[in-house]
């Protein structure tokens, strides 16, 4: 019999939820409690009921009551519930079993503060009434102050576990038992002076949680102290009492006895910081401020409340100082503080715990507390009815008059209430200082269960916690940039907003340098009734925090403005905006850092579409491009509207390619391969259009000559970058038994028809020509016959003519004159056998004497990007050098572009491996810089910006923190591909 | 507001401070100085002075030349020469660039980069220099260099100019907080000595930047001229700055490792291993003046020649008679050093080169224990010896082609100084000297 019966108790407490019955069965048989049946049921409303009947197990051996607990319902459940809870309160209650008496008819009201103060002062035998009351228990004051603290603690669990106060409430209270511990502290200090130490008054200034009356279970407890003669005294001997005194308050409460200790006292928050003398008198606190503070620091002082000592003096402090926290925002550093306390705030670095911190992290209290602040510093030295200390309290109060979104505030009330009190189960288990989340499953159950989760208790609990998290996480949005709509949307007239002038107030302090003019963006945006207006209302609270991530912050509105006033109405894009897609941030990514990008785009903003898919915004091969262009030229007869066509066509795909490298996704060869089919395909549909004017002008309606395009430099490279011409030669050859002059005629007609086509005016970015690579350069004909070439190149051909030919290209035009063109000039490019020594000395002198010559006046030549130091010119010289002299027997070397004549030479042993990737390296920073500096600001340069806003720009678009590594790396760079240069080039 | 520019704000306040000097280096280690009137320091302190940097030596060039001054209120001292009130005071400051990042042109920034490379190891920087110099009767525009005295080594030169000098000197900077540890007559006629108290190398530079002024302005006060010319007599030793360095971990010396040989830690051996290994191309940084060439010439107490010895005073580094029970002493000794180098380059250069050493595992060459001087070339080569450069040419030949070197100083930095030795060197190349004259008019 006595084998069975604790198994079917076993049973039973499994069914009621214990986790390990068998041991539950064997504590409660040891209790032998009349009718442990109906014992156990009452233990399931327990957060943690295993836990909890260990710990009346344990209350039992030391002598409690259990039983005559029990008969009492209501107590029994204050008893279950906090040592269900509080591994640490059921300590206390082992140790001192009489005090599980102060759980029997626990009040719903807290005792209000006077009536905890007064208690625990008489728990150290010190007179509430006295002006300075002080402690007349001796020896164990601290110890007895100690667990009437404890005593206190125990009602007000039972308020937060069993009759279900508010966080908010209870953090107060906790605020309250904090000052009657100080006070009493205090007395028990007073009672250590010696008889002789001079009169003084001291006041205790709560600061932080404790002064905003929000204090956790347990964490420091921030105080100031002031201290002032009494009347008449001597304010130097008052100042040494009043130092004792302050030094005992924090040894008191902080100092570990045999009962353990209250919290620690962190004074820190003083004037000067830990090494600032511990007491000051109240003159002297407020010379610091009005000399000496930062602007945390006055943010600090919000939360200054008096909690203990002299009341008058706390008094008088408090109206002392208050005014200083709203004289912050005009300081010269306000705006630059604020960001500082933004960036904070955004980008902390996460501890290791990052996932599971509450406190701090994204998504932590301390992402609302901060930004509720700093709200208050913005905004509250207009309006006093935003300067509570409470958090809370602060939220509502921004979120009634109109600071913030009155759903907004609540639902982050509502978070932060939640994510609150969970940091206060956690800690209550130990009543240990803790914000993170424990991941032991027992821990999270009892958590659960504690917060009414009752079914699945850690899933639960784990759900609604990330569930808070996500709206926390969107706090900037919410609290900074949606109220400065509702500041210009004039939509619910009922409802409190934003005035414009804190809207501007708060824009300066986001980075926009013209609020004035982002306001009135932000009116035309958002006013009226059209869906339209109702979809921007929604997200450009997400678009302007984005645009503040940018260099450009105020651009980006205006691009964003001109946008929305071209598109407005149309379905798709209201789609695209309203779900906040990928490319809503990244039309802001594009508005905020590139002139060059957002220029196309408002050119014609329907490009935009392209941002929300990544097939369609990958630039497109060549053939496609071709085969777009052709039947762009076949659909409009007239040379002016097909052009147009290839023209849109063009900024289309340029947009593209600017677009795919702002947002980082492709890489550097794709874009200038990207350019460079682009640039092809433009001109092979303009010759096209070309060749049917020209020929359509004949009588015979036939053209007597058959033309090609030879790309040259970069383009013959396929290297072009965003500001390259496309460096042309054209080439033509009579058809037999035409007339020479009449064929010269054409070829000459078609060239100028491309020139002038595709650089006329227009909507659309001009495609610059440049020929002035053909033979005799600008004083030679724009277009030559083939024979021509050959009896030129017959008799002149220089080293460095054949240095540009090599990188020559035909590309489009008739076939045959392509292949006649390249037959013909091959020899020349590729000697055979080489240079000679006499034309390779020539080469170098040249380029000696060019990088004198063509360096501007004045530029520096460590960053010129083209004629400097290791820059684009030296590397290429490198690469054509080798070219000329083994192209014939290498025939790798035969190629139009840098690169790969490098890694060719590479391999056929010509060039050192780590020579060539120096060079590569070189070569392809000054092309990433040239094509930045365009990307940024949509003009073109060959110098690398030094300093001002358009280094910041360009650097940025590279990721360069802080901008200035930019300039190192790329001195860095180029310099070492100097020293190859003068190695293998010069010899 | 931190503590520190609190307190400078206050003493300002109480000691009647009427202008602060912000002192500042250029590339070339001249100290720059900007007067400013107490009402303008607080602006300087949160935004820093903005000034024209196409002015300075090597800071930036004329279109980029805006730049700030920021005052580091650690550095602060009330000058001790100017009368008593209205008082002087003097800061350092670093150099921002108009964006308010450090500007890659400022030398204090450079040892700054390599102090936190160092940091990043686990290592501070501690420096010890012993600083000489002449003492001159005349000023340069005076003539012949004189010196003040006839008196030699240790010499007790009692009622002298000298001996009045250094106690005034000393006087000075202890009152600026500058530690002496040591003074003395040196080997030269009218040649002094002072050493430093060893400190961490940053303030060590900002000390020998206020040494240099101190000595200046007490020689103006007592009517004699001071100079840190590297060599300014052809038979008098040179004025060199041996450097006295070390490595700590905390509080340990990361050098001493009791029962080691010499009781050398692999760190220090490993740092002594890189500072002789990248010696040649970075020895235009520590002797940066055509002249520097001449005292390493001249033998005696200055090295030539690439080795190290225990207690060699002929060897480029050399490390000091151990002094039993004060493991915390263990350093080692570089001697190339001259005292009109940049300090800050110069501390960044050395400690680069030890701590390639220690990062890549350098072993420590046998020692010399020799006299240097007395060994024959050959012999000297057979031993692996190697010459430290001969001439501000072949410092700057080797420093060109040195990454650790332009890692080290900065692209910037490393490109000026550069172009600067360069120019120097071709405008020296073209002087006829009065020794040509003398030896070859009479005969050619």
């Amino acid at each position: 019999m006595s084998e069975q019966r604790p198994s079917s108790v076993a049973g039973s407490l499994a069914r009621r939820g214990f986790a390990d019955p068998g041991e539950a069965a064997r504590l409660l048989a040891e209790m032998g409690l009349p009718e442990p049946e109906a014992f156990a049921d009452a233990l399931t409303a327990a957060a943690d009921p295993d836990q909890a009947l260990r710990a009346l197990h344990r209350l039992d051996s030391a002598g409690a009551d259990i039983r005559a607990v029990a008969s009492d319902e209501e107590w029994f459940a204050a008893l279950v519930a906090t040592v269900g809870m509080s591994d640490a309160l059921a300590d206390h209650l082992v140790r001192h079993p009489v005090s599980v008496d102060r759980l029997r008819g626990v009040p719903v009201r807290a005792p209000s503060a006077t009536e905890r103060r007064a208690r625990l002062l008489a728990a150290v035998g010190a007179d509430a009434d006295a002006p300075a009351p002080t402690a007349s228990v001796a020896s164990s004051a601290a110890d007895a102050l100690r667990v009437a603290y404890r005593d206190e603690l125990l009602t007000t669990v039972v308020r937060d576990l069993v009759h279900g106060a508010r966080v908010d409430d209870i953090a107060e209270e906790l605020a309250d038992l904090a000052d009657a511990a100080l006070e009493a502290g205090l007395a028990i200090a007073r009672a250590e002076l010696p008889p002789d130490a001079a009169p003084c008054r001291l006041s205790v200034i709560a600061m932080g949680k404790c002064g905003g009356r929000e204090l956790n279970y347990v964490s420091d407890v921030d105080v100031i102290f002031v201290a002032e003669p009494v009347e008449g005294g001597d304010e130097e001997a008052a100042l040494r009492t009043a130092q004792r005194l302050a030094a005992g308050v924090m040894r008191v409460c902080g100092e570990p006895t045999s009962e353990g200790s209250l919290w620690q006292v962190d004074a820190a928050l003083r004037p000067e910081g830990k090494q600032g003398a511990l007491v000051r008198t109240l003159a002297s606190h407020v010379g610091y401020y009005e000399r000496w503070a930062k602007t945390w620091e006055f943010q600090a002082l919000l939360k200054a409340r008096p909690a203990a000592g002299d009341r008058a003096l706390g008094e008088a402090y408090v109206d002392a100082v208050l005014p200083f926290v709203w004289s912050a925002a005009d300081g010269a550093d306000f705006v630059s503080d604020v960001q500082r306390m933004r960036q904070r705030v955004e980008d902390h670095i996460p501890p290791r715990e990052a996932d599971r911190q509450l406190k701090l992290g994204r998504g932590g209290l301390r992402d609302v507390e901060f930004s509720v602040q700093l709200l208050q510093l913005v905004h509250g030295r207009s309006d006093v009815m935003l300067r509570s200390p409470s958090t809370l309290v602060a939220l509502e109060a921004l979120a009634t008059w109109g600071y913030v979104g009155r759903e907004d505030g609540a639902t982050l009330g509502a978070a932060y209430r939640f994510l609150r009190s969970f940091e206060h189960r956690i800690q209550l288990h130990e009543l240990r200082r803790s914000h993170i989340v424990p991941e032991d499953e027992v821990a999270l159950r009892r958590i659960g269960r504690s917060l009414g989760f009752r079914t699945d208790p850690v899933a639960e609990l784990t759900e609604e916690w990330r569930r808070h998290a996500r709206e926390v996480r969107r706090i900037h949005e919410k609290l900074f940039y949606r109220p400065l709509l509702q500041a210009v949307a004039r939509l619910d007239p009922g409802d409190a907003r934003l005035t414009p002038e804190a809207a501007g107030e708060r824009l300066a302090a986001l980075g926009y340098a013209d609020p004035v003019g982002a306001l009135r963006h932000l009116e035309a945006l958002t006013s009226g009734v059209s869906r339209r207006a109702a979809i921007q209302r929604t997200l450009l609270p997400v678009l302007l925090g984005w645009f503040a991530d940018g260099p450009n912050p105020d651009a980006a509105l205006l691009g964003f403005r001109r946008m929305s006033d071209d598109l407005g109405s149309t379905p798709w894009y209201l789609r695209l905006l309203r779900d906040e897609s990928l490319a809503a941030e990244r039309m802001a990514t594009i508005l905020s850092s590139s002139g060059f990008a957002t220029d196309l785009l408002l050119r014609s903003p329907d490009a935009v579409a392209l941002l929300a898919d990544d097939r369609e915004l990958m630039p497109r091969s060549l053939d496609a491009l071709i085969a777009e262009a052709r039947a762009a030229v076949a659909r409009h007869e007239d040379p002016d509207s097909a052009v147009s066509a290839l023209r849109a066509l063009r900024r289309r795909e340029l947009f593209r390619i600017a677009a795919c490298d702002v947002l980082g996704l492709i890489d550097d060869s794709t874009i200038m391969r990207g350019l460079t089919d682009v640039t092809e395909a433009t001109l092979v549909g303009t010759l096209e259009v070309a060749e049917r004017a020209v020929a359509a002008a004949r009588p015979d309606g036939q053209l007597p000559t058959r033309m090609a395009l030879v790309a040259m430099g970069r383009f013959g490279g396929r290297e072009l970058g965003y500001s390259s011409d496309a460096d042309l030669v054209f080439v033509h050859d009579p058809l037999p038994g035409a007339d020479e002059q009449e064929a010269s005629d054409a070829a000459f007609a078609i060239a100028n028809d491309i020139r002038r086509l595709l650089m006329a005016p227009s909507p659309d970015p001009a495609l610059e020509i440049d020929a002035d690579l053909r033979p005799e350069g600008r004083q030679g004909p724009l277009v030559r016959s083939l024979e021509s070439y050959r009896a030129y190149y017959d008799r002149w051909s220089a080293p460095w003519e054949a240095q540009a030919l090599l990188r020559a290209r035909p590309f489009a035009g008739d076939q045959g004159l392509r292949d006649a063109f390249a037959r013909m000039i091959d020899p020349l490019r590729w000697p055979e056998g080489g240079i000679s020594e006499a034309d390779t000395r020539e080469m170098r002198r040249l380029k000696a004497r060019m990088e004198s010559e063509r360096l501007p006046r004045g530029a520096d030549p460590s960053m010129h990007l083209k004629q400097g130091r290791g820059g684009l010119a030296d590397v290429e010289w490198v690469a054509q050098l080798l070219q000329l002299r083994h192209a014939a027997e290498v025939p790798g070397l035969r190629t139009t572009a840098t690169l790969e004549a490098l890694d060719v030479a590479v391999d056929a042993g010509l060039l050192d491996a780590s020579d060539a990737a120096t060079l590569r390296a070189s070569w392809l920073l000054a092309t990433r810089v040239r094509n930045a500096i365009m990307l940024a600001s949509g003009r073109a340069s060959d110098s690398v910006p030094t300093s001002g806003p358009a280094l910041v720009a360009v650097a940025h678009l590279l990721g360069y923190r802080p901008p200035a590594d930019m300039l190192e790396e790329y001195r860095r760079t180029t310099r070492r591909a100097r020293g190859v240069v003068e190695r293998v080039f010069y010899g | 507001m931190d503590k520190q520019t609190e307190f400078v704000l206050r003493t300002i306040e109480e000691r009647d401070i009427r202008f602060v000097r912000l002192w500042f280096t250029d590339v070339l280690g001249t100290l720059k100085s900007v007067a400013v009137a107490p009402a303008e320091l607080e602006g300087a302190f949160a935004e820093g002075l903005g000034f024209d940097g196409s002015a300075i030596e090597g800071f930036a060039r004329v279109y980029e030349s805006d730049m700030l001054a920021k005052p580091d209120p650690a550095t602060f001292a009330v000058l001790p020469w100017r009368a008593e009130s209205p008082g002087v005071a003097r800061m350092f400051c670093d150099i921002l660039m108009p964006d308010g990042s450090p500007s890659y042109a400022d030398p204090r920034y450079v040892l700054k980069r390599a102090l936190s490379r160092a940091a990043d190891m686990g290592f501070t920087f501690y420096t010890h220099p012993e600083v000489e110099f002449y003492l001159l009767k005349n000023h340069p525009s005076e003539g012949a260099p004189e010196p003040i005295d006839n008196y030699g080594y240790f010499d007790n030169s009692p009622q002298s100019v000298g001996y009045d000098f250094r106690r005034q000197a000393i006087t000075m900077l202890e009152a600026m907080g500058i530690s002496v540890e040591f003074s003395h007559h040196e080997g030269g006629p009218g040649q002094q000595e002072i050493d430093l108290r060893y400190a961490d190398a940053l303030t060590t530079a900002d000390n020998l930047m206020t040494f240099r002024t101190v000595v200046k302005e007490v020689a103006l006060e007592q009517g004699v001229y001071a100079t840190f010319m590297p060599k300014p007599f052809r038979d008098a030793p040179g004025s060199g700055m041996h450097t006295h360095v070390s490595l700590f971990e905390g509080d340990r010396n990361a050098f001493y490792e009791p029962g080691a040989p010499f009781q050398l830690s692999q760190v220090a051996r490993s740092f002594i291993g890189g500072v002789l290994r990248h010696a040649p191309e970075i020895t235009a940084v520590t002797n940066q003046w055509v002249n520097s060439y001449k005292r390493l010439a001249g033998g005696a107490e200055a090295p030539a020649m690439i080795c190290w010895g225990h207690n060699n005073r002929s060897a480029l580094v050399r490390v000091p008679m151990y002094k039993p029970a004060k493991g915390n002493s263990t350093r080692v000794e570089f001697r190339s050093l001259d005292s009109a180098c940049n300090p800050y380059l110069a501390f960044a250069v050395i400690l680069a080169a030890g701590l390639k050493g220690i990062e890549d595992g350098y072993d420590l060459p046998p020692g010399a224990e020799d006299d240097v001087w007395s060994l024959t070339p050959a012999e000297r080569h057979a031993m692996g010896m190697e010459p430290l450069p001969g001439s501000l040419n072949q410092a700057i030949q080797a420093m060109e082609r040195s990454e650790l070197v332009a890692e080290t100083l900065g692209e910037h930095v490393f490109d000026f100084f550069l172009r600067n030795k360069q120019a120097e060197w071709e405008e020296y190349r073209r002087q006829v000297n009065a020794w040509e004259i003398d030896r070859y008019l009479p005969t050619l």
